[in-house]
């Protein structure tokens, strides 16, 4: 797997968390149990961790096309 | 209710798609790698495998392969996050498998462990929906999709499927070893229009102490052993088909417990509080005759009438001998189209297969057919037939009149027992009988005449 491609595939998955964690939020508000919101609140705290990587993850595909464009510039 | 087995190296994706799966009312493991995987599927079945295309240390493929070989007969659900793979491995299809695009949604996991049945039109006789895997739903003239037969004795029990499928009533299978109870109630589960899912589970085959355990559940620590919190089989089969085979080997004192789940429609898991109210329809079996449930005390007379609200009969292969044919012929089917190969019975096998009186049933005719297939030479066309399918079963019960002799009976018993059954081996010929039992006819007729026989 080429370089970009590993870097979009790594992105995806903070990105899923994300998605899949709103999903069990969803859920667990339907739901009601006594610990619903301890348990939504751990998701949230997730997706906050998550979305965080995905900013990381997003600068550091930008600083290697940065650096691989101007290499083609070249 | 279903067991799953989530196999995934991402542990973020596992963690929160378990809890998912887990709301949904499921049981799951988890897997990180293939070798997991395979260690996981080598001690359990599950009912449903996802599996990630890339593991650490090979590929999901890989997995699926070892399904393949060690008969698991779980659906599988590819997951994958990029769209190109899923185009790649498109030609892995069948009927168990399906994808999933990351990211998962709640509907996504819902529809992939929907039972597939209700997606295809509630036929009656069956167009084999592929979906029915489980059972090898091959032959097209399978009714409710497993049971094979079209003699008298055979259309009666479809009628009553038919009928009892429509109710909730509690339903007892009765009859001999390999009669096909399970596909009966297979069949049963397949005609009603339950959602659920179909569990069965062996009460002959649990222990007194775990007994409890796979019925109602247990709470973490009820127990030494219960590291964890299991759901019993009441509740994995909610708004299904609870199958229990061979229930009249539970032992008596724990049947007041099925009793009470019977009676009040409510579980309670081993070392629990909170009671469950559950929602199946309880398919017993047994392989005892009335008699026996009713004179040896094994099964208690308050159980039986709560679980044979409906008791259903089903005929001995003996006494539905048309349908040897069928059925021969679809074993035979199945195996040539597994192995690849082209074999034929031919009409004097037939009549022997006929002439035999099947006393391990449509299990013994099958497993014959097997052994017969294993022994004939690949390649041609010939099965071999033994000669005889003599078992040491079929002995057993050809003899049975020497079960007449056992110690505590009397000589004059036993030989009343002889005479009426020499006599009834030969028609009620006096002469013949006299003849066989190596006596002159005067003494018959002296000892029938001592029985009270009119002369």
């Amino acid at each position: 797997m080429s370089n970009l491609n590993k870097q979009v595939h790594d992105i995806r998955k903070p990105l899923n968390a994300i998605s899949m964690q709103a999903e069990l939020i969803k859920m667990l508000i339907e739901m009601q149990t006594p610990d619903s919101s301890n348990k939504v609140t751990a998701a949230a705290t997730t997706i906050i961790e998550q979305a965080k990587l995905c900013s990381t993850q997003l600068q550091t595909l930008f600083e290697y096309l940065e650096k691989n464009t101007e290499f083609e510039k070249r | 209710m279903k067991s799953i087995l989530l196999i995934d190296d991402d542990i973020n994706f596992t963690e929160v798609a378990s809890h998912i799966m887990e709301y949904l009312g499921h049981i799951v493991c988890v897997a990180v790698t293939v070798k997991e995987a395979q260690e996981w599927l080598q001690h359990n079945d599950y009912d449903h495998v996802f599996i990630d295309f890339m593991l650490p240390d090979g590929s999901g493929l890989h997995v699926y392969d070892y399904m393949v070989k060690n008969g698991k007969k779980s659906r599988c659900t590819f997951i994958t996050g990029n769209p190109k793979i899923k185009t790649a491995i498109s030609d892995i299809t069948g009927p168990n498998v399906d994808y999933l695009m990351k990211p998962i949604e709640r509907e996504d996991i819902e529809n992939a462990l929907k039972p597939k049945k209700k997606t295809t039109p509630p036929a009656k006789k069956a167009a084999s929906s592929p979906s029915q895997k489980q059972t090898p739903a091959i032959a097209p003239n399978a009714h409710f999709d497993c049971l094979i037969g079209e003699s008298p004795a055979m259309k009666k029990l479809y009628k009553m499927i038919e009928r009892v499928a429509r109710s909730s009533a509690n339903v007892m299978l009765m009859g001999e070893s390999g009669v096909g109870k399970e596909l009966v109630a297979q069949a049963l589960h397949n005609a009603s229009d339950y959602e659920g899912d179909l569990i069965a589970t062996n009460c002959g085959g649990l222990s007194k102490e775990l007994i409890g355990s796979e019925l109602f559940g247990h709470e973490k620590g009820s127990f030494t052993g219960a590291t964890g919190q299991k759901q019993g089989v009441f509740e994995r089969a909610q708004s299904g088909t609870l199958f229990l085979d061979e229930v009249t080997e539970m032992p008596i004192d724990m049947q007041p417990n099925l009793l009470r789940v019977l009676e009040t429609k409510r579980v309670s898991r081993v070392g629990g509080t909170q009671e469950i109210p559950i929602n199946c329809r309880v398919v017993s079996a047994t392989n005892r005759t009335l008699e026996e449930i009713a004179q040896d005390n094994i099964l208690r007379e308050d159980i039986y009438f709560r679980l044979a609200v409906f008791p259903i009969n089903i005929p001995p292969l003996r006494e539905r001998k048309e349908d040897i044919p069928l059925l021969v012929n679809t074993f035979l089917t199945e195996l040539n189209q597994e192995h690849q190969e082209s074999f034929a019975v031919t009409t004097s096998q037939m009549g022997s297969f006929i002439n035999h009186d099947w006393p391990g049933n449509v299990r013994e005719l099958r497993h014959t057919l097997h052994r017969a297939f294993i022994m004939s030479e690949p390649g041609t066309k010939q099965l071999e037939v033994p000669s005889s399918f003599a078992s040491p079963f079929s002995n057993a019960k050809n003899n049975h009149n020497s079960a007449i002799v056992s110690a505590g009976k009397t000589i004059e018993e036993v030989e009343k027992t002889l005479i009426y059954a020499t006599l009834k081996e030969v028609d009620g010929n006096k002469t013949m009988a006299a003849d066989m039992l190596g006596i002159s006819t005067k003494t018959l007729y002296n000892r029938l005449h001592a029985y009270g026989e009119p002369l």
